[in-house]
């Protein structure tokens, strides 16, 4: 009886737990998704409606007028938001296809092979990760202008390297650690060159890896700001999320017309974590536990 | 097929000899197997045969060709892994496949190739199937599947069946077997189970700390083990090392135990025994060839039962002479009991003396 009556305590307290967890979450959940929510209810106002008080919750006559503003190339505003957004697609692209370039054979050679100075390498790679991005921005800055490179997208994809490869071999390392070293000594006795068994054997099975890597590097340089701000100036030179900010001072009135802007800015990132983020999951936890 | 040649074959890590000065031969067709316990640099050799990993001392040549600074791509070998090693991303055709495309091979030759090997394992059946669908003992059969299907110089196995369960171990072995018979294949074999290399070698290497200490037939080296580190590592259940002092008198000499019983050898023995370079002599006797009596008998050293372990057919027990245990077989009908007193027989033609400063079998010649 005083058993089952202890258990029976012992069971409403674990329930309790639960329930404080999912409430938790919830409430996380609700503080994550309502801005965005907010956002994109914003964005298909009017801009009447949008400055009303007290608010109107569910836009009444919702209009996609913003949109097609901001995408419409012969619109001045238009012109300015898509030079933005290509300007962000330019910089991004360069540095993920860079960084991979970089990353993988890096990565493969710091799970493959030993030779001296690896490990202190190894952690060396991260102590660019150590700092407050702010604590490079003058020596960066300087460091640009000696190799004429400030106001060009090079030097926002130089510096988006320095952070961004470090994280990218880490990660992958952990996703080579995971395949046996005997794939690719089977590979080489059944007639294969070491680069080939890398291509054919390697390669395919760590593409999961190489695909979360490369949204991860570029995903943190779509969202890059501090450095962005300080190394650009011409108008037609900017990212995104410093064009974004331009938008705010010049038309602090047109509040769905930044929202509009806000939510094309998120729909990449958002789209590729959607669909990609099995590989990302999975790379993140790969190489914690070993098989 | 070729035959293996290696000549003081050193491998070093710093300042640890992994493998130190060994040299084998292995005739072209033969079964060798590399045996030892975890460590003792048998994988380290064969991954050294396969070019795996760079040789720092000696010769290593597979038919006529000294291959000590080849690619493994280019040494014409086949290895087998312990875990397999399937291209997990390629179906079971393709991982047959792949040494033949990679020797560029033309396309329906190879696909001959792949179905008569996919024959001969009995998986064709599975050939559309992806390595993880497979069970251990199928992919087993694609690993072996892979080696064979480009007709090599020589196959390189390295634990093949470890991650079998015992059953299917005992019938892949059967099969290993068979298998070598029929290709007439050169075949250098790695396991630290020394019944595999009994039951399936023509010859078996024994090693202990990168050291060759032994390589002759399985039959010869049960009989005739060099060292106290081979008599006590081949055989199943070990045999029984016991430390005892050798004492003179006369041309006679006696075994003396410090429990207060001692032997008395005879004459061919005792030659033995005066060979040792101390009067510290060990005493090895296989379990079949020591016989358990209920009383005293002339000769017999006495003992107390420790453990009885049936196992059917045969019952073993291990017995204390004195501070030492020494392992008896016994008909499954024999009663004895844990904390009998028993005497124990050793049969003189049978058993084992070695020196027990060196550790090496004392011999007549």
């Amino acid at each position: 009886m005083s058993a089952a009556g202890a258990d029976a305590v012992g069971g409403r307290k674990v329930d309790g737990w639960r329930w404080a967890g999912r409430i938790f979450i919830l409430l996380l959940s609700i503080f994550a998704v309502l801005p965005m929510v907010w956002m994109v209810l914003t964005s298909i106002k009017t801009q009447f409606a949008a400055l009303q008080y007290p608010p109107e919750w569910w836009p009444k006559n919702p209009t996609l007028d913003q949109y097609t503003t901001l995408l419409n190339p012969t619109s001045d505003v238009g012109r300015e938001f898509l030079g933005y957004l290509w300007n962000s697609i330019w910089v991004c692209t360069v540095t993920t296809i860079l960084g991979v370039v970089v990353a993988v054979p890096a990565a493969y050679a710091f799970s493959r092979f030993r030779f001296p100075g690896r490990a202190w390498m190894f952690y060396a790679v991260l102590l660019r990760n150590m700092f407050p991005a702010v604590v490079f921005l003058m020596p960066l800055f300087i460091l640009m202008r000696y190799l004429h490179l400030v106001n060009t997208g090079w030097s926002l994809v130089l510096t988006y390297l320095t952070f961004g490869l470090p994280l990218s071999i880490w990660l992958l390392k952990g996703f080579y650690d995971n395949i046996p070293p005997q794939l690719e000594q089977a590979a080489r006795i059944d007639g294969a060159t070491r680069f080939k068994a890398f291509i054919l054997i390697v390669m395919p099975l760590s593409s999961p890896g190489i695909i979360a890597t490369a949204i991860y590097s570029f995903i943190i340089s779509w969202n890059e700001y501090v450095y962005a701000v300080t190394f650009l100036n011409d108008q037609d030179k900017l990212t995104l999320p410093v064009g974004l900010q331009r938008f705010f001072t010049e038309y602090t009135t047109n509040w769905p017309g930044l929202m509009a802007a806000s939510f094309i800015m998120s729909v990449p990132v958002v789209v590729m974590f959607l669909i990609l983020q099995k590989y990302f999951v999975r790379a993140l936890t790969e190489g914690a536990v070993k098989h | 097929m070729a035959e293996v040649l290696l000549r003081d074959v050193v491998k070093t890590y710093g300042p640890f000899r992994a493998v130190d000065n060994v040299s084998l031969k292995i005739e072209d067709g033969e079964f060798v197997a590399l045996v030892g316990p975890s460590g003792c640099g048998k994988t380290t050799t064969l991954n050294l045969v396969a070019g795996l990993i760079p040789i720092s001392g000696g010769d290593i040549y597979i038919g006529d060709r000294l291959v000590n600074d080849l690619d493994p791509k280019d040494r014409d070998i086949a290895m087998v892994f312990q875990n397999y090693a399937l291209y997990p991303n390629k179906t079971v055709a393709k991982n047959l496949a792949f040494p033949l495309q990679m020797r560029k091979l033309p396309r329906e030759e190879i696909e001959r190739k792949v179905a008569e090997a996919a024959k001969v394992l009995d998986i064709t059946h599975l050939l559309e199937r992806k390595p993880r669908e497979l069970s251990g003992g199928q992919q087993q059969r694609v690993a072996l599947g892979r080696a064979l299907v480009r007709d090599p110089r020589a196959f390189l196995m390295d634990e093949p069946l470890s991650n079998l369960d015992a059953k299917l171990r005992v019938q892949m072995r059967s099969e290993l077997k068979r298998f070598h018979q029929d290709l007439e294949a050169t075949v250098i074999y790695v396991t630290h189970d020394q019944l595999e290399a009994v039951t399936m070698a023509d010859k078996m290497a024994v090693m202990s700390g990168g050291v060759l200490q032994q390589y002759d037939a399985p039959a010869e080296v049960f009989a005739r083990p060099r060292n106290m580190f081979v008599a006590s590592f081949v055989g199943s259940p070990a045999m029984s090392l016991v430390p005892l002092e050798a004492a003179g008198s006369g041309d006679g000499v006696r075994l003396v135990s410090g429990d207060g019983w001692s032997l008395e050898l005879s004459p061919e023995n005792a030659r033995k025994a005066k060979r040792a370079s101390s009067p510290s002599v060990v005493l090895g006797a296989r379990h079949s060839t020591l016989r358990v009596h209920k009383s005293a008998v002339p000769g017999a050293v006495p003992g107390k039962v420790y453990i009885v372990e049936p196992t059917g057919d045969i019952t073993f027990a291990q017995i204390y002479l004195g501070k030492s245990i020494v392992v008896v077989s016994l008909e499954p009908h024999v009663a004895i009991a844990p904390d009998e007193p028993v005497w124990v027989e050793f049969d003189q033609t049978r058993i084992h003396l070695f020196d027990g400063a060196t550790q090496q079998a004392l011999t007549l010649d």
